[in-house]
This record gives C-alpha cells, structure tokens and sequence, in this order.
C-alpha cells in the first residue's frame, strides 16, 4: 500500500513536469513537442543528478508498463471517422499494412547485418 | 455531467484490464488489448447512441497520461546509456533507413491505391508519434486530424504485427527489435516493445524519437523529390 502512494506521487511530480515541459516548448518555439523535450530535459537532470532515479523511478516504471492503456481513448475516437473508412477503408488498411511490413522489414534487417558485423569484429 | 466521465472511464479500464486477463490465456494477435478494448467500446458507444467527445470525458484523464509516461522514457534511457552509446552507429543509420521508406512507401503505395493526394499526404508521416506527425501533415498538404487516425492505426497494427514479424525474419538481437518496433510504430510499438523486455523498449523509445526527427527534417524533402 506505501508502494502504491508512492508511485501515486512520483506519477503526480512526473504530470507536473510535463505540463512545465509543454509550456517550456511553446514559450521558447522549441520545434518538437513538450513531450520529447521532457525527456531530454529528465534525462540531463538525471546525468547531472540533480534528480535522484529513486524519486521518480517507481511511477516511472508503472507509467511504462500500462503504456498500452492511455493509448485506448485516441484509438476509440477513430468511430468519428467511420464514413471515411468506410469508403476508402480496404485500401488505407492494405497501405498502412504494407507499408508497415516494409518499414519492419529495412529498419530491423539493416539493423540485424549492421549488429552481427560489429560482433564478428569484436571476437 | 462528472457521472458519465466516471462511468466511461470505469468501462474502459474494466474493459482493458479484462482484455488484458483473456490475451494473458490465450496469446492470438486478434485478442489483443489495444484492439479489443477500443472495438468493445465503440460497439457500446455506436450502440447507446452516445458520441465520441462525451466518451472522451473520461477517456481523457487516460490521455492525460500519455504525455508523463512519455518523459518517463527518461528513465530507461539513463539506465541503458552505456549499451545505447555502443549501439548508436547501427541505431542511427537503420532508423534513417526506416524512416525514408516509411515516408516512401506510404506515398507510393497511396498513389497505386489511386487514393486521393490529400489522403496520400495524411498517410506520408503515419508511423511517427502523434504531435509530430499532425505538425508534418500540415507542412505537406494532409488533413492533420486524418493523419493523427492513420498514426492510431499504424501503431495498434504494427504493435500487433511486430512479433510476427521478428519471429519470421528470425530478427532475435534486442537492438534490432527496439529499432524494428519504435521505427515503424511510434509510442505503441514502444509499449509492445517494453513487454519483451527494458533494453528492446530503450531502443525502441530511441528509435521512435529519431523516427520524428528524422521524418520532421526529411518529408518536404523528399516530397519534393516525388514531385
């Protein structure tokens, strides 16, 4: 029960801190959302522990871990563009599928070759 | 109207959690949480005849959420420096790889579709996060709220289609997974990559920012070059 207070308020600081962030990013015109800037910003204040990793690390790892979950509202407002889909539907699918099958297929091959050659080198 | 918002938020993690309960027994890429939970709550929400903003009362508070898990990454990120530092030749090139035939594919394919250009311009920044993707659709002549749809749908397809596709083309270092999931699905494939384990999602959760940063910076580019 402590545990869960305490990622209570570690996922509390961790809100706040990107709400700073989000301000942070439109007030200087920072060209990437508040978001990314947030995480370069935590991850220097960790590197120069200023921010110890036990403040935040237990609401850290339970925000990570039910990513999944706050994905769930965005992909329900897809039923406000059903006559969309249901016109040229079958043939988004079939791009965004293939499409994806190819980005899958160059990135993570590429980055097979690249990684099995650096150990052959190394042994 | 603070009953409703309790009650939809209720559905939904009632719903996910349940879902997720079901996939943990039975593994089948159709049980998947990310695509059960939000077709059950659109049958529901089609059904009663209740619209998507009085839904997003309470499905916000979950969105909410989405902005401190993403500076979360953090995290991982200082835990994992040392490998990512040795990795960070493969991870760059593949990921710059990724990204250009991300946007390519996307924009051929939407025209052998015969799919209108506008269509075709919401499709080009599909496997990018969100924000950044809404911002590139702009710049390139898309319909920024289609194209955050199209980023919805690559992410639950790719975060579906991902373990298939390493087990098929045998891909078994956790690097070239992170890179494979946060290439070509944003956040969600991030969040599949995390199941597998904390280095492949590190990777992924890299991946996935210089996926933006390099589709950012190269789609007018190469949108020029497409003519």
């Amino acid at each position: 029960m402590k545990k869960v207070g305490l990622a209570a308020i570690q996922i509390a600081i961790l809100m706040g801190f990107s709400e700073l962030m989000n301000r942070l990013a439109v007030w200087t015109h920072f060209p990437l959302p508040g978001s990314i800037l947030g995480i370069l910003v935590l991850f220097l204040l960790l590197q120069f522990r200023i921010v110890k990793l036990e403040w935040i690390e237990l609401g850290a790892t339970w925000l990570l871990a039910e990513l999944l979950l706050f994905f769930i509202p965005a992909a329900v407002g897809v039923m406000n563009y059903i006559p969309l889909l249901e016109q040229d539907g079958i043939r988004i699918f079939a791009v965004v599928i293939l499409s994806t099958l190819i980005v899958m297929t160059s990135s993570g091959l590429l980055a097979g070759v690249l990684s099995k050659r650096k150990e052959s080198r190394l042994s | 109207m603070i009953n409703q918002a309790v009650t939809y938020l209720t559905a939904t993690l009632v719903i996910y959690y349940a879902a997720k309960w079901v996939y943990r027994k039975y593994p089948r890429v159709y049980l998947s949480p990310l695509l059960i939970t939000p077709a059950i709550l659109v049958v529901v929400l089609l059904t009663t005849h209740a619209s998507y903003s009085s839904y997003n009362e309470g499905g916000i508070w979950l969105s909410k959420l989405l902005q401190p898990a993403t500076v979360a990454f953090a995290v991982p990120l200082y835990k994992n420096l040392q490998t990512l530092k040795k990795h960070a030749g493969e991870i760059f090139a593949s990921v710059l790889f990724g990204s250009i035939m991300a946007m390519l594919s996307s924009a051929l394919l939407a025209r052998m579709m015969h799919l209108n250009g506008e269509l075709a311009s919401s499709l080009v920044p599909r496997s990018v996060t969100t924000p950044i993707a809404m911002n590139v659709s702009q710049m390139i002549g898309g319909v920024p709220t289609i194209t955050a749809v199209f980023v919805i749908m690559t992410g639950l397809l790719g975060a579906m289609m991902g373990p298939s596709v390493v087990k098929v083309l045998r891909i078994d270092g956790d690097i070239a997974r992170g890179i494979l999931f946060g290439t070509s699905a944003h956040g969600t494939g991030t969040s599949k990559a995390f199941e597998l384990n904390a280095l492949t999602g590190t990777v992924s959760s890299i991946s996935m920012i210089l996926a933006a940063l390099f589709t950012l910076l190269g789609a007018p580019m190469l949108l020029g070059l497409l003519g």
